[in-house]
């Protein structure tokens, strides 16, 4: 380690990677500055990377929109709703998984694994006609419980890691103290994990914030949600692209802004379940 | 353990395994027996069993065979792609070490982009008349009109055209696991090896690969798992078109069940796409994970 200067062909490299880095992330950035252009010139030949003017035309258009605001509403009710199902579910569950490391545990872990290689359309059919035999299609319930089978094995692995770094001794003294084994869980071993569940929370939400599939199966008017809205944007409008890159932008920002102001923690979620080994 | 430990911990695990009973295994039986009767979307009730004359359509069907073709070309392309891409990005990140991190950070942005938000953005660059990238290849003197290539519009090229959002969204993602794999390999093994004189391709081929087996298997099996099923990053594209050129299976189901309203024949393609994508992770499993672990124990 005594090179701590930078030799003229790390700077290269170094430069290279970043020209490299910029390109990677431009398509983004070109988005943002078009939702920003007016209507107008986003469809313009040729287009223009910078703006000649700026304008949120596009975004109060977007705002009298009523289903837009309703489809954003319906993604977030949903995502919540679908997030603390899954916990609900996943933190008892996980924690019976790392306290014995016997079968039943590991056959729960299959279990979880396998159903990640599950075609979600083998499971939205199936789950169409079960909805709509309890008259559930197009209502918040459906969706949530339909996202909540895709983010209870992810939240069922993530915090079996999570729960994995807790020594066996913190339980043990809980029960020492007279704690029964669910209070010692309640009061003990989810108080520590707080920052492990959080990142599981943020996964759990952002799939369902990011699911299309089942939504689209699921919803026709009222439930739509915000990915359903945005696909059928361009058949609804044409080519209005303006207010396209508006709610693409709207989609994604606020989840992006607050990933990078989480980004320590979530990293730490997206390896741990590859790179345990 | 005790029995009241035993039984403590079970009731633990009884709601999460009842909820994927009911939500998840329920329904598959349900696609299961679904994909042996003739039934229509919208009499669920007037069923007729059939057999396997579902499957043996699905499997003679000239369409179906196309678009379990087009799934796999696209899986492939989708996750050489990624994977080349990742993995050389990881290496130059490792290399660099500590003083990467700011770009570790830039360069994970386009993992949080939502992939219906990725199709779009996609969708819209690669538009033959006013898409930038058209205008940029004119610019650069690579077309002779920004009109020249219709990226989503030729049948030949859609299909290839329609990764590009997939690529640029995970190859982020294979980059940050492979680098974490990458960061856990003990610096004194490289050490060792170069003052036993092994020259940097020897220490890829003979340390970093085989340590990184299992790390490579998980982000293998998962990018393909995820490419294979994709759905919504096409549809918002090109809704399969032009005249189905990147039509995927997911999608083909969908338009049996929803347009025909053919839900056994549907359920039967699904069957047999679940069955496919299950025989080929485990596969990938076995073939990547197993091997070092043998040479591990011997």
């Amino acid at each position: 380690m005594s090179q701590r200067t930078l030799q003229p062909r790390r700077l290269l490299l170094y430069a290279l990677m970043l020209f490299v880095l910029l390109l990677y992330l431009s398509p983004y950035a070109y988005l943002l500055l078009t939702s920003l252009k007016p209507p107008a010139d986003a469809i313009a030949i040729p287009p223009r990377i910078i703006p000649e003017t700026f304008s949120l035309d596009s975004y109060i258009g977007l705002s009298q929109n009523p289903g837009v605001s309703r489809a954003f509403l319906n993604s977030a009710v949903i995502g919540v709703l679908s997030t603390v199902l899954a916990l609900l579910l996943a933190v008892p569950a996980a924690w019976a998984v790392v306290r014995n490391g016997s079968r039943p545990g590991r056959i729960f872990l299959l279990v979880a694994l396998i159903t990640r290689m599950v075609p979600y359309i083998a499971i939205a059919i199936p789950l169409f006609a079960l909805m709509r035999n309890f008259h559930l299609i197009d209502s918040w319930f459906a969706v949530s419980l339909a996202h909540t089978t895709i983010s209870l094995p992810l939240a069922i692995w993530l915090l079996a890691g999570f729960l994995e770094a807790i020594p066996p001794e913190l339980e043990d003294a809980a029960r020492v103290d007279g704690c029964s084994r669910l209070s010692a869980l309640i009061r003990v071993i989810i108080p520590v994990t707080t920052g492990g569940i959080l990142v599981t929370a943020i996964f759990c939400f952002l799939a369902s914030w990011n699911e299309f599939l089942y939504a689209l199966l699921l919803t026709s008017v009222k439930a739509k949600t915000a990915p359903i809205v945005i696909a059928e944007f361009k058949t609804q409008y044409g080519l209005d692209w303006g207010p396209m890159t508006a709610i693409g932008t709207l989609y994604s920002l606020p989840v992006i802004l607050f990933s990078l102001f989480m980004q320590r923690r979530i990293v730490a979620g997206m390896t741990m379940g590859a790179v345990k080994g | 353990m005790s029995r009241a430990e035993r039984n403590f911990t079970l009731l633990l695990m009884a709601p999460a395994a009842l909820f994927l009973l009911v939500f998840v295994a329920y329904p598959l039986l349900t696609l299961l027996r679904d994909s042996l009767y003739d039934v229509a979307l919208m009499t669920p009730h007037q069923r007729v069993f059939i057999g396997l004359e579902n499957f043996q359509r699905a499997l003679t069907s000239s369409r179906v065979i196309d678009t379990a073709e087009r799934t796999l070309r696209y899986t492939l392309i989708a996750l050489t792609v990624e994977f080349t891409l990742g993995f050389l990005m990881a290496l130059l990140f490792n290399h660099l070490g500590r003083r990467s991190e700011l770009m570790r950070t830039l360069f994970l942005f386009p993992l949080m982009i939502p992939p219906i938000v990725a199709g779009l953005l996609w969708r819209f660059l690669l538009i033959d008349n006013f898409g930038i990238v058209n205008h940029i290849l004119h610019f650069l003197g690579l077309l002779s009109a920004p009109s020249d290539i219709a990226w989503l519009g030729d049948r030949d090229i859609a299909l290839y055209s329609v990764t590009l959002p997939d690529i640029w969204l995970t190859t982020s993602f294979v980059t940050l696991v492979l680098y974490t794999g990458l960061q856990n390999i003990p610096r004194e093994l490289n050490e060792a090896a170069r003052i036993d004189g092994a020259s940097a391709l020897q220490l890829f081929r003979h340390i970093t690969l085989p340590l990184l087996r299992p790390v490579i298997a998980v982000v293998v099996i998962i990018r393909g798992i995820d490419a294979a099923r994709a759905f919504d990053i096409i549809w918002v594209q090109t809704e399969g078109g032009p005249r189905f050129a990147s039509e995927v299976l997911s999608m083909h189901i969908y338009r049996n069940m929803i347009r025909y309203g053919d839900v056994g024949f549907a359920s039967a393609i699904a069957t047999l796409f679940l069955l496919a994508l299950l025989v080929l992770s485990l596969l990938a499993f076995f073939s990547i994970w197993r091997p070092v672990q043998g040479r591990r124990d011997s």
